[in-house]
């Protein structure tokens, strides 16, 4: 019997407590899925540039090489038990990426379409 | 004793081995912020390839014959198999930290031990597509040799790829030292299942080497195969 009660963790502690990604341990058959998965998508790209799409080829790959990452982030980084902190820092690289080659492409590709006035 | 004491003497136990820094709670707080940093330095790695990659996707509108010219000049085998290895590579380094979160510290160096090596394979390889370019002339700077229409672009392309590849290869050096130097930590038993972020963190830095090349294998290698 104690005199005094126990301090109370801080919240953020309690809620660790119900969710600790790092101790998560996922099956190993999991691991080789995704290994699976990941080697089929690579055979699916090289197959698919063999073929005459056009500029669909680029789409089709570079397509195959976001689920590919997807995949990678997803269950070999552990993204889908990372806290949401986590999953958002991680997608930022990402998107700020995608930012910068956007503005940069919008500049490039309309400049042949609105010439400079002078 | 109930729940709440244990963790409370757990905590002063984990500090004492040198487990807990002071400024975290627990360590389950002190991971995520470790890994929350990891993956700041990882977005400065993802910008610092995005560079090239915006390099790349400016050149490839301006010339996009000569491109696909330049990449039909490249080793598809090669770099197909080099894409498997390095994917082979980051399974074997999850299921690495899967093994040492489980205190298997065997299966680890193994799987460790794969992961450098498959990665030295990745190097190796490498080196023969660099060999076999440097016989074909293909090497700006030091022997290009190519005529026709497109040879300049030619040139640019293998510009593009060898930074590329060549600061994604350094990366993929770097991660083999660290991997072999901690795969001699785990079988020395530095590492186990409450010591293992500086393994997880490492397996992060591994598997975003293979993202970029994720990225880099159709770019570089797929484009103007057909016909």
């Amino acid at each position: 019997m104690t005199a005094t009660s126990p301090p109370s963790p801080p919240a953020h502690a309690r809620e660790h407590e119900h969710k600790d990604p790092g101790a998560h341990i996922t099956p190993v058959r999991h691991y080789l899925a995704v290994l699976a998965t990941l080697l089929a998508l690579l055979s699916l790209s090289a197959i698919s540039a063999l073929f005459s799409l056009g500029y669909w080829n680029t789409i089709v790959n570079l397509a195959i090489s976001v689920i590919k990452t997807l995949l990678v982030m997803l269950f070999f980084m552990h993204e889908t038990e990372a806290r949401a902190l986590t999953r958002t820092t991680s997608a930022l690289g990402f998107i700020w990426l995608a930012i910068l080659i956007g503005i940069m492409l919008t500049d490039f590709l309309a400049r042949s379409l609105v010439p400079p006035p002078w | 004793m109930n729940a709440m004491n244990a963790s409370v003497s757990e905590i002063e136990s984990l500090r004492e081995r040198g487990l807990l820094e002071k400024q975290f709670d627990d360590p389950v707080q002190q991971r995520e912020a470790a890994t929350l940093g990891m993956w700041v330095f990882l977005s400065t790695e993802i910008v610092f390839f995005g560079v090239l990659f915006a390099s790349y996707a400016i050149c490839r509108i301006l010339y996009p014959q000569g491109f696909a010219a330049a990449s039909r000049e490249t080793d598809m085998l090669m770099g197909t198999i080099e894409t498997a290895v390095l994917l082979t590579s980051s399974s074997l380094i999850a299921l690495g930290v899967r093994a040492i979160k489980l205190e298997q510290r065997k299966t680890a160096v193994w799987l460790l031990a794969g992961t450098a090596a498959l990665g030295t394979t990745f190097l190796v390889m490498h080196g023969f597509e660099y060999y076999r370019e440097y016989t074909e002339q293909l090497i700006p700077g030091l022997n290009f040799a190519r005529g026709g229409p497109y040879a300049r672009a030619i040139e640019l392309f293998f510009c593009l790829y060898y930074f590329i590849t060549g600061f994604h290869s350094l990366h993929v050096l770097a991660g083999v030292c660290v991997i072999a130097g901690l795969a001699l930590r785990v079988a020395r038993g530095s590492f186990g299942s409450e010591r293992f972020t500086t393994l997880e963190l490492t397996a992060l830095y591994w598997h975003l080497v293979d993202i970029v090349w994720i990225f880099v294998y159709p770019l570089l290698y797929l484009v103007g195969r057909s016909g």
